[in-house]
């Protein structure tokens, strides 16, 4: 403490790693106690990022925020790949007119509901009608964008598949790019609407068709060189220092260029998993592996950057219509599009409410915005000048990043709900997710047969031939475990003619090398499965009891769990199906 | 494995006992002389649940009352010959037992009690040898026609 006395610390010379350290000790503490809330953990860091940025106690302020900025730009790259990864040839086969037409409805729904709404207000609040246009378009074209990272971050949380989550997959990540084309024509329309731009259309226009474009070229070609490099690659072990590398080098060209980043990181994921499906599964896996921290850091710094400030009064109206304006448009816009589409009914009723989440991309086209439009309105005008009243940027950066702060609370619980409406929650899982989520009592084989110690070993026989097992608990009287035949031990008994007449279960039982309990966590059971090389474990009903409740193997445990993946994978292929529609309403 | 490996003359014994429960306290008590470390009551409980379980009488004379302990690292096993028989031993066929082998093991020592088991019923499975056993004289002959030493 005396060092940082002495030193003069102040909150903007915090050093970099003590704010990303900050960030990403504070937010995980902060995810974790929203899951137990059944609340995104996304909203925890984001509130976290809250309480220690701008709008809280400062200890991450706008200097420590431009500090980690490079590290949020490669939080996008990462959820820009992964994305691009979840984005196979035959996904788009099936889907991909669906994708165009619903991401065309969405976004311009969000476009003209809240242009028309937030135009209308500052029309009534200062009744002049081209800032009113120009202020409208403006809005309009900043909310068609849906942050992708709150909203996929759910869907990985959630381990969601489905037709819902795959259309939410591709769409919000490419309604940045309608996003950027639609504040294009925006900007320059306003631009001539307020009589004080030199805005050409065109120009914007072609200036946003080299950032998409050349950002789709970037991604394609860093896909096949990664490619390439992979399977040159004969030490798995270098994978993930060439991976992370190729995607730094990728994010930092698409920066260094004035390209978007998230889609050339798209393209990148989308050409690589393409290119060689199976080969790159290990690259995406790596990479989500390595993710949790910058995706912490990155949206504790979302949270952050939020500066919920004092707002004049009709400024909160303005920001209330425009994110209800924002709500209906996206929802109408995403029902009459999956409509349209005819897409599943899960889509149709839910995805509207997975487009609710708006961040980066908002925010940059507001700060954009509000670089170009610095006139006022409001005030008093004195010889021509108006004074007094307050920036047009400054309205807009004021709105976007007070709605933003609604949105991106109220987001990830709204996709939450939606996938979870279209049964969707849980689908995408591995060995190790169920594994984790499930108790023994889940697998415990009850019925597995048990012997009376006092059992003649004919009939052990008898009973072993027509069971599939490799291990039969051995009980006393009181159904206490004593101990366990397997089929290994049996074979030694098989030595001498003549004594399967007089040996009993006692006589073939082997000491119990260890027992779980039926609540015990499944995990806990394969742990000790695993460090001892056993493929067996009794369950008893206590450590001291020993009261016997059934058996797990390893084998069946696995093989179950592979049925329930394969299961679940078929619901997820089904979710467009009409009968699992009526299935998820009854639910 | 041979019985040679296990056995020696001081762990074969005349018994002198009559009934069931005389004989097999005779065996554990020569168990326990000639391996210090087992306890009586111990290993007298064990053989006594063993046989509850069912008589390990199993014909022909022969008799194998065993039990598995904590803490036993090798297996141990004594002999008794009742040369008038034993009251109250069941057998399998229903005859009287007169050779009994009473056999320890370690709880974890499955597989060199089922073979010690096996190697000792190998080598009374013949009539002849059976017949020599209980007609000895003495501990010491019985030992002798038993191992062939």
């Amino acid at each position: 403490m005396d060092y940082l006395a002495e030193a003069n610390l102040d909150m903007s010379h915090l050093p970099v790693l003590l704010v990303v350290g900050l960030a990403i000790f504070f937010g995980t503490i902060g995810a974790k106690i929203f899951q137990r809330l059944r609340i995104p953990q996304v909203v925890g860091y984001i509130c976290i990022g809250l309480i220690v940025g701008r709008s809280g106690f400062q200890l991450i302020n706008a200097a420590a925020l431009k500090n980690l900025e490079p590290f949020n730009f490669f939080a996008l790259g990462v959820i820009g790949f992964l994305i691009g990864g979840e984005l196979h040839r035959d996904v788009f086969r099936k889907y991909g007119m669906q994708f165009f037409k619903i991401l065309l409805a969405e976004g311009m729904g969000a476009f003209v509901v809240v242009a028309i709404g937030t135009g209308l207000v500052v029309w009534w609040a200062h009744g002049d009608v081209a800032t009113a246009v120009a202020i409208g378009l403006l809005f309009g074209a900043i909310s068609s964008a849906t942050a992708p990272a709150a909203t996929v971050d759910v869907l990985w949380e959630y381990k969601a598949l489905g037709v819902l989550t795959t259309m939410v997959f591709a769409i919000v990540a490419l309604d940045d790019g309608l996003a950027l084309a639609l504040y294009g024509v925006a900007s320059s329309v306003a631009e001539n609407v307020t009589g004080k731009g030199t805005g050409n259309v065109w120009l914007a226009m072609g200036k946003i068709a080299k950032e998409l474009l050349g950002a789709v070229c970037l991604g394609v070609l860093a896909g096949f060189i990664l490619n390439y490099l992979l399977r040159r690659l004969r030490q798995a072990d270098k994978g993930l220092g060439l991976i992370i590398g190729w995607m730094a080098l990728v994010i930092g060209c698409a920066r260094a260029f004035d390209l978007d980043m998230i889609v050339a990181s798209m393209a990148l994921g989308a050409t690589l998993t393409n290119l060689a499906p199976r080969r790159s599964h290990p690259a995406f896996s790596v990479v989500e592996s390595f993710a949790t921290p910058i995706y912490v850091l990155f949206f504790v710094s979302v949270g952050a950057r939020l500066s919920v400030g004092s707002l004049p009064g009709w400024m909160w109206g303005l920001v209330v219509v425009y994110a209800i304006a924002r709500t209906v448009g996206k929802m109408t816009g995403a029902y009459l599009g999956a409509r349209w589409a005819h897409a599943a009914p899960t889509v149709r009723k839910y995805f509207g409410l997975c487009l609710f989440s708006q961040a980066g991309v908002s925010v940059g086209l507001a700060v954009l915005a509000a670089s170009r439009f610095n006139g006022e309105i409001g005030g008093t005008m004195i010889d021509g000048v108006r004074s007094g009243g307050i920036r047009i940027g400054d309205i807009i950066i004021m709105t976007i990043t007070t709605s933003t702060f609604v949105m991106q609370l109220l987001g990830p619980p709204c996709v939450k709900f939606a996938i979870r409406k279209a049964g969707e929650i849980g689908l995408n899982v591995t060995e190790a997710d169920l594994i984790k989520e499930r108790a023994v009592a889940a697998v415990v084989d009850k019925k597995s047969p048990s012997f009376n110690e006092g059992t003649p070993m004919a009939e052990i026989l008898r009973v072993i031939a027509e069971i599939d097992a490799t291990v039969y608990p051995v009980v006393d009287d009181e159904r206490r475990l004593v101990g366990v035949i397997t089929l290994n031990g049996l074979k030694q008994s098989f030595r001498a003619e003549g004594m399967s007449q007089w040996l009993v279960a006692f006589d073939l039982m082997e000491p119990v090398p260890d027992t779980i309990t039926e609540h015990a966590p499944l995990a806990e059971a394969m742990d000790r499965m695993n460090e001892q090389s056993l493929e067996y474990l009794p369950v008893v009903d206590g450590e001291e009891s020993l009261g016997l409740v059934g058996v797990i193997e390893a084998r069946k445990v696995r093989r179950q769990l592979s049925q329930e993946i394969l299961r679940r994978h078929r619901v997820a292929e089904e979710t467009d199906s009409p009968a699992l529609q009526a299935f998820t309403e009854q639910g | 494995m041979s019985l040679t490996d296990y056995l020696t003359a001081d762990r074969v014994v005349i018994l002198s006992g009559r009934t069931k429960q005389e004989v097999l306290d005779e065996l554990i008590a020569l168990s326990c002389k000639c391996f210090p470390r087992l306890v009586r009551e111990v290993l007298a409980e064990a053989i006594t649940h063993r046989e509850s379980l069912m008589s390990t009488g199993i014909g022909q004379g022969l008799a194998v009352p065993h039990a598995r302990l904590d803490g036993v690292t090798e297996p141990m096993v004594v002999v008794g010959v009742a040369k008038d028989g034993v009251e109250g031993y069941e057998s399998l066929d229903g005859g009287p037992i007169h050779v009994l082998l009473l056999i320890v093991a370690g709880k974890g020592q499955h597989e060199p009690y089922l073979r010690l088991l096996a190697t000792a019923l190998e080598v009374l499975k013949d009539p002849a040898v059976r017949e020599a056993i209980i007609n000895c004289p003495s501990a010491q002959e019985a030992y002798r026609t038993l191992t062939g030493v």
